[in-house]
């Protein structure tokens, strides 16, 4: 099986033991351990419907596993509806980007600040404020005043990681946030996750880029079928032959 | 919001306020419904406006302001001060308990939920001996329209106030976002059964106050003229006609709606109800976001607006 992670030195922030996940007779999760330390970053990696993004939604609340446990800062939140998660400190993005159309760039940002980690910030003026710095942060920072509607597919996604930033998290999960971006794009973003690192932050970052995943992630995870195939250090990961097998080598053809 | 219309709306509340020292006995009778009218389209648009949740059971609250202020003031005997306040507990009541398993449904499933209330209280009312079972209650007469128009005026804008307040909150950050994407809302730490419920109760308050006020202006109550589903229906078109989730859109609907009904009524009578009918869907073909959206941005009030909108809706 796969070598033991490496001890972390700080506390582990989120962990999942035995988490399964099944919609009518698929098994979208099987069996699934996983822990992220403060500071950590885990690469998640696996081919479409590994179920990447329903072990998301089970550690964010949007689904309630079938089997296993989220713990999140030791406490079991299995049952902790998904905005009292987002007050615990746990915020995500959304593969399939979940804008609030009528709002514009700002508010949408704001909602982050004014809901989320402790409950937000009370203040309108303050929550702005912070919007418009996260805006800035991610290179929306021209487009504060329009419909949310109206970006284009890239800006969509920085709008989702500046959404995600506002709330303050402690544990981020960013679902493929690079996905549709160019190559140039990508680097950016890359920088940008590496930027807000430490402060005690667990990241999961799902990703498709290799090279970004490689760069970013302190371990990374791999899926295959909904069950883990491997948990350990980039190099390791990247150069398992049945990684390789089940993902790289399929996507290099 | 621009200070202008800031200005604008507080120099035609009062305006308003002294139609009773010019206005005709006609005008001020007028006033009364057309205002009550408007706090129910104000009250409907915080939770429909804003949380996205159309509901047909606000009549409900306004049945229930009506009947809590009858019976206090009937069998009882108490002021009118003291029935309103019953008549808002009962309302604040029944939106909680039907609040809480009901806004678990979403969209359509709301909708079609809140039907039914109309009907299951009017079935309870017209057996309830302490409310004069299906014949209705009489309250004392008080001759003063004058009082009634500016109890319903100060209710107005109380109720528009509370609406702007919504508006630049917190809270209504919390109710546009359940609006446009509740489980996006929920994940970023917005608790929208909370926030619907409330949005609920907010509205019950100022619909059993408009509901007791007409029932003791009109002086008569009874199970069908207290929970007349009709009348959800026209604060659901007076809303959405002026500009759901905006601060002015539903009051200027129902006043708009109101002049055209009680014009159309006075000259073709019959057929007023009709044309009423074609005004609305016309009224929703060419501008589905309302009379606000076309004064926010006037320079856009051409041919061209109505053609994207008639474009968008897909006819
Ligand atoms: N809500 C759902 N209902 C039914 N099946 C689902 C649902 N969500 C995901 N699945 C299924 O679970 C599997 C894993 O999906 P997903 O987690 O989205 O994969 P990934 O993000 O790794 O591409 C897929 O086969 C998908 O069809
Ligand atoms: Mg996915």
């Amino acid at each position: 099986m796969t070598a033991p992670a490496k001890t972390p030195a700080s506390r582990t922030v989120i962990e999942t033991r035995g988490l399964t996940k099944r919609f009518q007779g698929l098994v979208s999760v099987n069996n699934v351990s996983f822990a992220i330390a403060e500071n950590e970053t885990l690469g998640v990696i696996g081919p479409n419907g590994a179920g990447k993004t329903t072990l998301v939604n089970m550690i964010s609340g949007t689904l309630t596993p079938s089997e296993g446990e989220v713990i999140f800062d030791g406490a079991r939140i299995n049952d902790v509806p998904a905005f009292r998660r987002a007050h615990l400190g746990i915020a995500r993005t959304f593969q399939v980007m979940k804008p609030f159309p009528g709002m514009t760039v700002l508010e949408n940002v704001a909602v982050g600040a004014l809901f989320g980690r402790d409950g937000g910030v009370k203040s309108m003026a303050q929550a702005r404020e912070s919007a418009r710095e996260w805006l800035e942060f991610t290179g929306l920072g021209k487009r504060i005043g329009v419909g949310a509607d109206s970006l284009g597919g890239p800006d969509r996604k920085r709008l989702e990681f500046a959404k995600a930033l506002a709330m303050k998290p402690r544990l981020l999960l960013l679902d493929e946030v690079m996905a549709g971006l160019n190559p140039v794009e990508v680097d950016e973003v890359v920088d940008l996750i590496k930027s807000i690192r430490g402060q005690g932050l667990a990241m999961l970052v799902i990703e498709h880029v290799v090279k970004a995943i490689r760069s970013l992630s302190d371990r990374v995870m791999v899926l295959h079928h909904g069950e883990k195939i491997a948990d350990d250090d980039p190099t390791t990961v990247l150069e398992d032959p049945r990684v390789i097998e089940a993902y790289l080598g399929k996507r290099r053809t | 919001m621009k200070t202008r219309t800031l200005i604008l709306a507080a120099a035609v509340a009062v305006a308003l306020a002294f139609v009773p020292m010019f206005g005709s006995d006609v005008m001020i009778q007028f006033g009364i419904n057309a205002l009550v009218l408007a706090v129910l389209a104000q009250s409907w648009n915080i939770l429909g406006g804003f949380g996205g949740y159309v509901s047909f059971g606000n009549s409900v609250f306004y049945g229930l302001g009506t009947y809590g202020t009858a019976i206090a003031m009937t069998t009882y005997n108490l002021p009118f001060g003291v029935g309103l306040v019953i008549g808002v507990v009962l309302a604040m009541l029944g939106a909680a308990l039907v609040g809480v398993p009901i806004l678990r449904l979403r969209g359509p499933y709301f909708a079609i939920a809140t039907l039914g209330l109309n009907g299951a209280m009017m079935a309870i009312f017209s057996n309830l001996p302490i409310a004069g079972t299906n014949i209705g209650l009489v309250l004392p007469l008080t001759r003063n329209d004058t009082m009634f128009y500016e109890l319903s005026l100060a209710l107005l804008v109380a109720c528009t106030l509370t609406v702007f307040w919504i508006s630049r909150s917190r809270y209504g950050m919390g109710l546009i976002a359940i609006r446009e994407d509740e489980d996006a809302a929920g994940t970023m730490g917005v608790n929208a059964t909370l926030y619907k419920v409330t949005a609920l109760i907010l509205a019950s308050i100022f619909t059993a106050v408009a509901g007791g006020i007409h029932a003791y202006w009109s002086t008569f109550v009874d199970p069908a003229s207290a929970f007349d589903s009709t009348l959800n229906v026209r604060m659901v078109i007076m809303c959405v006609f002026g500009g759901p989730g905006t601060v002015f859109g539903p009051v200027i609907g129902s006043f708009v709606l109101s002049t055209v009904y009680e014009v159309l009524a006075a000259q073709i009578s019959t057929a007023a109800a009709l044309l009423f009918g074609v005004v609305i869907v016309l009224a929703v073909i060419f501008m589905p976001r309302g009379l606000a959206d076309i004064m926010r941005d006037r320079a856009n009030f051409t041919l061209r607006y109505f053609i994207r909108n008639i474009r968008e809706n897909r006819l």
